[in-house]
């Protein structure tokens, strides 16, 4: 009964079972289909209201906790448990999927039940790797959340989609594979300290792990999450992804599936060794304010929409990163409280450029002009949308952005300073890019009997302006959810704080060297 | 002996005796009772179903028959259970669509027994030479069933398959004559305390190549590819699932006879060579059946990895087994649906499976992410445990180039997937519509889907199992 009972069990079950139930609907009831898939979506969106009024923003430990043996010989546990991090992530999850599967309502005209299904069986899996406490759990969530998203990608995608699909599957899984290796030498080294087999991931913190060995294993973890993140130079799969991916696909991939690269680092990754941690800080904040600046250039230079805010991604993910890094709690949280922003704003962002391209079927920037004249309510929206993108202040893109760099800043000014750099570039792209698109003549013919934000449109917009503006006003309900996280988060990576180089041989021409 | 015991030794005795009188009724009633030809597969799967219902929970003790040719255990127990299992599996698929031409049905399902009947020996084989015995019970009917068809792929599948094999039966008895010189007993209890001697690991390593040509690990596997494209899909899906099964349980019993040292460094390097190479060269496959046959032989690799898990290890082959069984079948079940030739399907013609048949495209989706070892599939946890033995022994070097080849092998298993998918059907299927061969896809389709998140129940089992090897 506990697994119905935990908000948190029945948030990842619930999806599962709509996704199965839908597999029994005949397959032409689309309205069935759409109907019965955003019933589902909105349930857990509701669970998920009951989390976070339940949710203790005090409190330091992990909260709804669930703990059930599930395969004993191993220790492994079906273990789920959130903190104030994981809260947000899940909530923002919980709230993109209605959106995204409104914003299918047109553009899928093929194979609908498996689509809905698939985005149900992405939505479990989502949630599954945010609650997760166990590492087990975590990985196989992790994982299993490739198969529906490969499939998003691959059926329902652009004209170059098995190249996508195929590129987005085997970086993810080569880059994850070693990561299961660390995970099975973290759990037996700690069983070889301890005597116990466990995967629990509160349980193997602080674990006694040679630095050395926390090198490899850090690096193992690190470029699972790199991938995912995605960290420059390992983010090639993102724009090719992007582009073919269907709007829900895009809206999904942005939204959560990057924040998951993040989130393995907050939860476990830095906290598990935080020895190597320290080592590799300075490179991942350097990769990160690297991926600000390459992505934000390459973003400048291009003309198709989608692969623009796609490149966006890259830049602002960087600046997450470079939160994360500092280990400095304004910084932490307002890497956060990023994570959450670019959710809302480049997921708004993919759907309107799906929204325009369910009317013209172009995504070019040249294709459009003047849109303004026409599409007033669109103009308005996307007007928001792309000044949260380019932190405004007011918009919740600003704070994010000014924690970030404020707290950053007392750890590496230099990177800091370059990061400030990338924000600037990514107001003259995103803003160059607005006014090419909504302001000026009304070039093309075929834009002038564009119809505006219909109420479907305005029914999955409309939720993420509101959050934009309310975040960028009174983000204070955030922090302070996330804050104890944040300090654990910091507590832990601060176990040891001398960074240790390891002693790594290199053999050049037969002698060895240190 | 306590009556638990004498009782479980009576059951067990008769699943064989059953099996060799269904083989004997297939082969020679209907050549006397004209009505009864082509009912010899129902026979036989009745013979299958009554010898299941034989099967008995084993008491907790290891039962010695023929002074120690024989052991019956709880390993023994769930072995045959497994073996019986895939016997039914390939009957059934058999049934529906004949393997073998109509006057030689009778022939086709006696083998096909024989061949059980030696591969449940061989799992419980006590000696070295029942065990060599064994293997030619079951190798002698598997290469007749391979060219059973008599087309021109199948003889020269049956060909390849026997010359290799007889090469690698040469191979183990000449090692078996070696270590017969050197220790008056055989069994494996006595190979494991006598004394070592230089010369002895010759004979070991003979006999080891001799039963990695059945494992099929490289660079003994040679005959795979060919061997699975031509056989008949049934036979193929036997040589996979249960012919590499009693290989592996051999060389786990001569692996263990080690603590280290060059048998166990020889087994190192076998099982790199041949997760790196198999995985390699089934990228460049475009046939379905020998795609399968490499992954085939890339999961032999795996499970040769498994071995360095010690106890934890062998409970992880054991779960392996089946779960690599189940995929593995259902994938040529698939193959056979839609063979039209004698070589079975290129991967290609799996194009827009998924527009005609979503079921089915599905089921397949499952077998191949399954092998690929994606979770929250059987196949996922069979690899996990599997690799968690080895590195809890400290091998992490060899988990690390397993895993590595197991993200490449992705590939191959995901173009099969594109292929369903993503590309459109050309020319006109007229396919058959859905009946029994489904039903057992379906079937096992569940079963990797379930025994994975559920391996609560077959980990119990595998634990008490191993316990008795």
């Amino acid at each position: 009964m506990e697994f119905i009972t935990n908000p948190l069990s029945l948030m990842i079950i619930l999806p599962a079972a709509a996704g199965l139930a839908l597999l029994a609907v005949p397959a032409d009831r689309t309205g069935a289909l759409k109907g019965l898939s955003l019933a589902a979506t909105l349930a857990v969106l509701l669970v998920s209201l009951k989390l976070y009024a339940g949710f203790d923003p005090a409190g330091a430990a992990m909260q709804f906790q669930l703990d059930r043996a599930w395969l004993p010989s191993f220790g492994i546990n079906y273990f789920l448990g959130i903190d104030g991090i994981s809260l947000l992530m899940i909530m923002l999850t919980a709230l993109l999927m209605p959106i995204a599967v409104l914003a299918s309502f047109n553009y899928i005209k093929e194979s609908a039940r498996a689509y809905y299904a698939t985005l149900l069986f992405l939505e479990a899996a989502m949630i599954g790797v945010f609650a997760a406490l166990d590492l087990f759990v975590f990985y196989l969530f992790w994982e299993a959340m490739l198969i529906p998203m490969y499939f998003l990608i691959g059926i329902w995608g652009g004209p170059k989609r098995i190249y996508a699909a195929l590129k987005f599957f085997i970086y993810t899984m080569a880059g994850s594979v070693l990561m299961l290796v660390a995970i099975l030498w973290v759990v037996s080294s700690n069983h070889a300290a301890t005597g116990a087999w466990t995967f629990s991931i509160p349980a193997l913190y602080g674990g006694a792990l040679t630095a050395q060995a926390q090198f490899w294993l850090f690096a193992a973890f690190a470029l699972a999450f790199a991938v995912k993140v995605p960290l420059f130079p390992f983010h090639t799969w993102l724009p090719d992804a992007h582009v073919e991916a269907p709007t829900a696909g895009s809206v999904l991939l942005a939204g959560i599936l990057l924040k998951m690269g993040v989130y393995g680092y907050l939860r476990l990754a830095v906290p598990l060794f935080p020895v190597a941690a320290v080592t590799f800080a300075p490179w991942l904040a350097g990769l990160g304010v690297i991926g600000i600046i390459y992505g934000s250039l390459v973003a400048w230079s291009q003309r198709d929409m989608k692969k623009m805010v796609a490149y966006s991604s890259v830049a602002h993910l960087g600046t997450v990163m470079l939160g994360v890094m500092a280990f400095e709690p304004s910084a932490v949280a307002g890497a956060v409280l990023q994570m959450v922003n670019h959710g809302l704003s480049t997921g708004a962002l993919f759907l309107l450029v799906g929204v325009l391209y369910e009317r013209r079927h172009t995504r070019m920037i040249e294709d459009y002009g003047g849109l303004a004249k026409v599409m007033p309510g669109f103009a308005a929206v996307f007007m928001i949308v792309t000044l949260s993108s380019v932190g405004l202040p007011g918009l919740n893109g600003f704070i994010g952005e000014v924690l970030v760099l404020f707290g950053s800043f007392k750890v590496y000014p230099w990177l800091a300073g370059a990061a400030v750099g990338g924000v600037i570039l990514s107001a003259v792209y995103m803003l160059g890019m607005y006014q090419q698109v909504v302001f000026g003549p009304l070039r093309h013919t075929e834009n002038k009997i564009l119809q505006d934000l219909n109420v479907r449109e305005w029914l999955y917009l409309l939720p993420l302006v509101i959050f934009i503006v309310l975040i960028g006003v009174w983000p204070n309900p955030l922090l302070r959810r996330a804050m104890p996280a944040v300090n654990n988060y910091i507590t832990l990576s601060r176990q040891q704080t001398a960074p240790v180089v390891p002693e790594v041989k290199i053999a050049l021409g037969g002698k060895e060297q240190e | 002996m306590t009556p638990d015991s004498i009782n479980f030794a009576a059951y067990s005795i008769t699943v064989p005796i059953l099996l060799t009188l269904g083989a004997l009724f297939c082969l020679l009633l209907p050549l006397f009772i004209r009505q009864l030809r082509g009912t010899q597969g129902l026979i036989a799967l009745g013979t299958v179903f009554a010898a299941l219902t034989f099967l008995r929970r084993a008491p907790a003790a290891e039962l010695s028959f023929f002074s120690g040719a024989l052991l019956l255990s709880p390993l023994s127990a769930y072995l045959w259970t497994f073996v019986l299992g895939v016997l039914a599996l390939v009957i059934t698929l058999s049934l529906v669509r004949p393997s073998a031409p109509e006057e030689s049905e009778g022939e086709y399902y006696f083998l096909l027994f024989m061949a059980g009947i030696g591969l449940m020996t061989l799992v419980a084989a006590g000696d070295l030479f029942t065990a060599f015995i064994a293997l030619e019970l079951l190798s002698l009917p598997v290469y007749a069933l391979a060219g059973i068809r008599r087309s021109k792929p199948g003889l020269e599948a049956a060909y390849k398959y026997f010359m290799l094999g007889a090469f690698g039966s040469g191979m183990t008895v000449m090692g078996i004559a070696i270590l017969n010189a050197l220790y008056p007993a055989l069994t494996f209890a006595a190979l494991k305390a006598g004394t070592p001697q230089p010369m002895a690991l010759a004979g070991f390593l003979l006999v080891i190549s001799g039963f990695a040509f059945k494992t099929a690990l490289v660079p003994f596997h040679m005959w795979v590819p060919d061997a699975y494209e031509g056989a008949p899909t049934q036979i193929s899906a036997f040589m996979g699932a249960a012919v590499k099964a009693g290989g592996v349980i051999v060389l786990w019993r001569l692996f263990s006879l080690f603590n280290g040292g060059p048998v166990h460094e020889i087994f190192w390097w076998l099982a790199v060579i041949t997760a790196v190479s198999a995985n390699l060269m089934a990228l460049a496959q475009s046939g379905l059946k020998r795609l399968l046959a490499y992954s085939s032989v890339a999961h032999a690799g795996y499970l040769a990895v498994a071995f360095f898990g010690g106890q934890k290890g062998f409970e992880a082959v054991l779960y392996y087994l089946p779960v690599y069984a189940i995929a593995t079948i259902g994938a040529f079940a698939v193959a056979l649906v839609l063979e039209k030739g004698d070589k079975g399907p290129l991967i290609e013609d799996l194009a827009g499976l998924a527009k005609r048949r979503p079921w089915l495209a599905g089921a397949m989706s499952a077998f191949m992410f399954s092998l690929a070892g994606v979770p929250p599939l059987a196949g996922f946890f069979a690899k996990f445990y599997a690799f968690s033995g080895a590195v809890n022994s400290g091998f992490t070097g060899l988990v690390v180039i397993a895993i590595i080849m197991s993200a490449v092998s992705m590939y191959y298993y995901l173009k099969v997937t594109v292929v369903m998918y993503m590309k459109p059907s050309v020319g006109d299927h007229a396919e058959a519509p859905a009946g029994v061969a489904e039903a057992v896809i379906f079937l096992l389709a569940a079963g990797v889907i379930l025994a994975g998140v559920f391996s609560r129940p077959l980990l119990t089992l595998t634990t008490e199992a191993a316990r008795w090897f």
